[in-house]
């Protein structure tokens, strides 16, 4: 009999609501969406074969692997959905979370399963996801009205990948709205997610805000990460079960958009890997040859350049020789001793530079971090790690990736600093923050047989900062040195390296850090001079050509036309 | 209208109209006997050939030869799949530009009607073309010694051996496993008798289940980072690593392998690889360093009951424990 009820109920009410749908406004509640009963056994199935561990078996986010996660599993029990087109607050609609299992939520541990699982299991297991929800209930017709946002749409018409094109004006417009709302107060000055060191989930667990700058990592980006619709959904819905409200009565829709514009206008252009939803990693590193002496001063005009691939938006003239960033992929050193499962950093970003004069090469190394280490006794770090035996090395063979092997020695430059007069709750630095390094070089047999040098350092560290939720470090070193250990880089040769880093702040040493794998760099040799008077040498030999041709041609017809040669005949 | 425009407008419209609208169709998921590139292909030629006889355009021979040309080009860039590298290419476009100068050649006749219009151009008859082609081919041979000279750089392609020759034995935790006659202790019944059962629900009801769980929770502490939590090599850490973690959905895995193989690969990780398989790239950990030998076995239990693979083996004997 209730069920007959409830049916005629959510009848008049989906009648009610379609009706009011018609009317171009959002403010009446509409049912969410009931659970198919129908669904439940084959979802169960997919559950418990797919998602319980890390979900769990009654949906508490505590599945095997949950303690082993930074941003932790889904808790399904509250009802708290964090990517929604409803209300902040809300019960998702099942179009929501069909879209969430479809494409994964990028940045966790959380895949998409559209391209494994088929359309029905997909919608099956929404529903038995929906019925491990136990404070709150989607058959609850009365008490779980939710309302369905209007987003507006995209004003400007933009398309993927990578939705260039936004006029300037909208985005310093967004940039207004970014400020007059305080969004740096918790995603920083220029929203790198490092404006809030203290923030809590609803659970209790340690959270950070986004970091604008790899929009690949939004969670909400549904595989199309430089969609600003993604940013338009957050600010309005607000993030469920965190500390990202809704601005959705502060911030016009049009504003929103604009807002949306600025913050992706921060996301730099990268080609995504479809499978991964990460971008390529730049597996070669060029350093670029400078004329005279390179400039040790990471705000000289020539180490500017874009984060952005130059062959998707191409640099400004006046910049356009120089080198550019490299993206170095990264994740924790899982492999060996104490294992690194929840790294605070993803990514790395090169630009090198080197001079014959000089005979040096100059190595800027600059990852985000949130938040710096205040502990003298586990400062941040990063390193660059070589073959120290380059020369012994053959074909494809390199030393072991994690720190070498007993046979195969590995040179690192390390890194060790700290922020001065930082604390991470301070508001937002434009300037940064001065660095206060220290250089060590040691020598890896091992990740557990490290040892310093004995022979003299010869890498220093010739500028350095950390501004704004981005660390940046440059190395300089010799092209040559003494030391028995020191690799000895030679210029237009492929050369094996990789990178190292360590969060002080989550106290991490030694073996305990994150990774690269083995990338190549090489030094590339001024322009030939050659290329400046070849190509109009051959163009005039090519004319020289043509009028011989020419010539000839005209004067074979000449012989044909007073019959001093025959035309080729037909043979008879 | 002249007739060899008409000829040319049937290439070039119907080219891009087969391309963009009939292309797709032919190309679908699923490929089938009918809906295939190559049929597609033929029918494309079909049309011209149809085309072009109905209308009686009878087009010059040089434009002829343009258009098999321009079909040996379309097939090989965009129809021939998997896509060839591009000095093959080059090589397999020579062989087609010998090809189609044989065939304007075949006898005298054509080949004067063939040289008949470059010939015009040379000397100036065709004013127009002759002044673009005898300055646009300087311009072109200049470039194409900038791009020559210009030095670029790509990172060096490296071969690695993917499945490497298995040692006869292995040692794991102080005990050696002779790789030919080890099997996995957890395989206590069918692996295909569980398939509606739950981990976790059904782990006390029967001990098949327990293993999975057990081998699924220590997967799920360890490797879901870099074999993905749908087991396709696609982990949060995947994109980092090179070589790429192994995919065992894939059928070229786990899937043709003894588990004693696995359980070989699973223990000694990179390290143990030998030099054709980059060992210093893998970042495989040595699991025996983890796990003991024991929850090595039921992780590779797991693995075949969650991608529904069976182990290879070999013989007729069963695969009791």
């Amino acid at each position: 009999m209730t069920k007959n009820t409830n049916y005629i109920k959510r009848l008049i009410f989906s009648f009610l609501a379609v009706a009011l749908i018609a009317i171009p406004t959002s403010v009446f509640a509409v049912a969410p969406d009931g659970i198919k009963k129908d669904m439940l056994e084959t979802g169960k199935k997919v559950y418990f074969k797919r998602c319980v561990w890390c979900h769990g078996v009654e949906g508490g986010g505590d599945g095997p692997s949950a303690d082993r996660l930074f941003t932790r599993p889904r808790n399904f029990i509250q009802g708290t959905f964090k990517i929604r087109t409803t209300d902040s607050g809300e019960l998702p609609m099942e179009a929501d979370l069909i879209k969430t299992v479809k494409n994964g939520l990028q940045g966790s541990a959380m895949p998409a399963w559209g391209e494994f699982l088929s359309d029905n299991e997909i919608v099956s297991v929404v529903q038995f996801v929906k019925s491990l929800v136990q404070d709150r209930d989607f058959n609850d017709i009365e008490d779980e009205g939710v309302t369905v946002q209007d987003f507006g749409t995209n004003p400007w018409g933009t398309t993927g990948p990578y939705h260039l094109g936004v006029p300037q004006a909208d985005i310093d417009a967004g940039k207004e709205v970014f400020l007059k709302n305080k969004c740096f107060e918790c995603h920083g000055g220029e929203g790198r997610g490092d404006g809030n060191p203290t923030m809590k989930d609803d659970w209790g667990f340690p959270i950070v805000a986004a970091d604008w700058t790899q929009c690949w990592n939004f969670r909400g980006s549904r595989r199309d990460a430089f969609n600003p619709f993604n940013v338009v959904r957050t600010v309005s819905t607000g993030l469920n079960g965190t500390p990202m409200p809704n601005f959705k009565d502060q911030v016009t829709v049009e504003d929103r958009w604009k807002l949306a514009a600025f913050v992706n206008s921060l996301c730099p252009r990268k080609n995504i890997d479809p499978l991964t939803s990460k971008p390529i990693p730049d597996f070669l590193i060029q350093s670029v040859y400078t004329e005279g002496q390179v400039s040790p001063n990471i705000d000289d005009p020539s180490w500017q350049s874009p984060d952005t691939d130059s062959r998707i938006v191409a640099f400004p003239e006046e910049i356009k020789d120089n080198p550019k960033r490299h993206y170095i992929a990264m994740a924790g050193q899982i492999t060996r001793g104490k294992r690194n499962f929840d790294p605070k950093t993803d990514d790395l970003w090169v630009t090198s530079r080197w001079s014959a004069e000089d005979n040096a090469v100059y190595y800027l190394v600059e990852y985000h971090l949130r938040f710096m280490s205040q502990d003298p006794e586990y400062p941040d770090a990063v390193a660059i790690q070589w073959p120290a035996k380059l020369q012994d090395l053959f074909g494809a063979e390199k030393p072991y990736f994690i720190m070498g092997d007993s046979k195969k020695p590995v040179d690192i430059w390390k890194a060790n600093f700290l922020a001065q007069d930082y604390n991470a709750t301070n508001a937002p630095k434009p300037d940064g923050y001065k660095l206060k390094v220290d250089v060590e070089e040691f020598v890896g047999l091992g990740f557990d047989a490290l040892s310093a040098k004995e022979s003299e350092g010869k890498v220093q560290v010739v500028d350095s900062i950390y501004k704004q939720g981005r660390v940046k470090i440059m190395f300089k070193r010799d092209l040559k040195t003494e030391g028995e250990f020191d690799v000895q880089i030679p210029t237009e040769k492929f050369i094996p390296v990789s990178f190292l880093q360590w969060a002080g702040r989550d106290k991490e040493k030694d073996e305990h850090m994150s990774i690269s794998t083995w990338y190549y760099t090489i030094l590339k040799p001024a322009l030939p001079a050659s290329l400046y008077y070849m190509p109009p040498i051959m163009a005039v030999v090519f004319v020289c050509f043509q009028g011989w041709l020419v010539w000839m041609t005209k004067r074979t017809r000449k012989m044909y036309d007073e019959g001093k040669m025959k035309r080729d005949e037909l043979p008879k | 209208m002249n007739k060899g425009l008409i000829s040319f407008l049937v290439f070039v419209v119907g080219l891009a109209v087969f391309h963009n609208a009939i292309f797709p169709i032919f190309t679908p998921k699923e490929i089938g006997w009918v809906l295939n590139r190559y049929v597609y292909f033929l029918i494309f030629v079909a049309y011209l050939i149809i085309t072009n006889l109905i209308l009686r355009l009878k087009p010059p021979i040089a434009m002829t030869a343009l258009f098999v040309w321009g079909l040996g080009f379309y097939f090989y860039k965009f129809i021939l799949y998997p896509p060839i590298p591009w000095t093959l290419f080059i090589t397999y476009m020579v062989m087609w530009s010998i090809g189609t100068f044989l065939f304007v050649s075949q006898d005298p006749e054509t080949f004067r009607e063939f040289r008949k219009p470059i010939v015009k151009t040379i000397v100036g008859e065709y004013k127009f073309a002759q002044i673009i082609a005898l300055t646009a081919m300087p311009i072109l041979v200049g470039f194409a010694t900038y791009n020559t000279i210009y030095p670029s750089y790509q990172e060096p392609v490296e071969l690695r051996t993917v499945h490497p020759a298995p040692p006869a034995t292995t040692k794991v935790h102080g005990k050696t496993y002779p790789l030919e006659s080890t099997n996995n202790p957890f395989r206590v019944d069918e692996q295909d008798n569980y398939k509606d059962s739950f981990p976790f629900l059904d782990a006390d009801k029967n001990e098949y289940m327990k293993y999975v769980t057990e081998g699924g929770t220590i997967f799920f502490q360890n490797c879901h980072y870099c074999h993905g939590d749908q087991l396709n090599g696609l982990g949060m850490f995947s994109h980092v690593f090179n070589p790429t973690p192994a995919n065992f959905i894939d059928p070229g895995t786990i899937a043709m392998l003894q588990e004693a193989f696995i359980f070989w690969r699973v223990s000694k990780g990179g390290p143990g690889l030998p030099n054709e398989s980059t060992p210093w790239s893998s970042a495989m950990p040595p699991w025996e360093e983890h796990l003991n030998t024991e929850e090595i076995w039921k992780v590779i239990l797991f693995e075949y009951w969650y991608t529904g693979w069976h182990p290879r083996t070999f013989g007729t004997e069963g695969s009791e424990g």
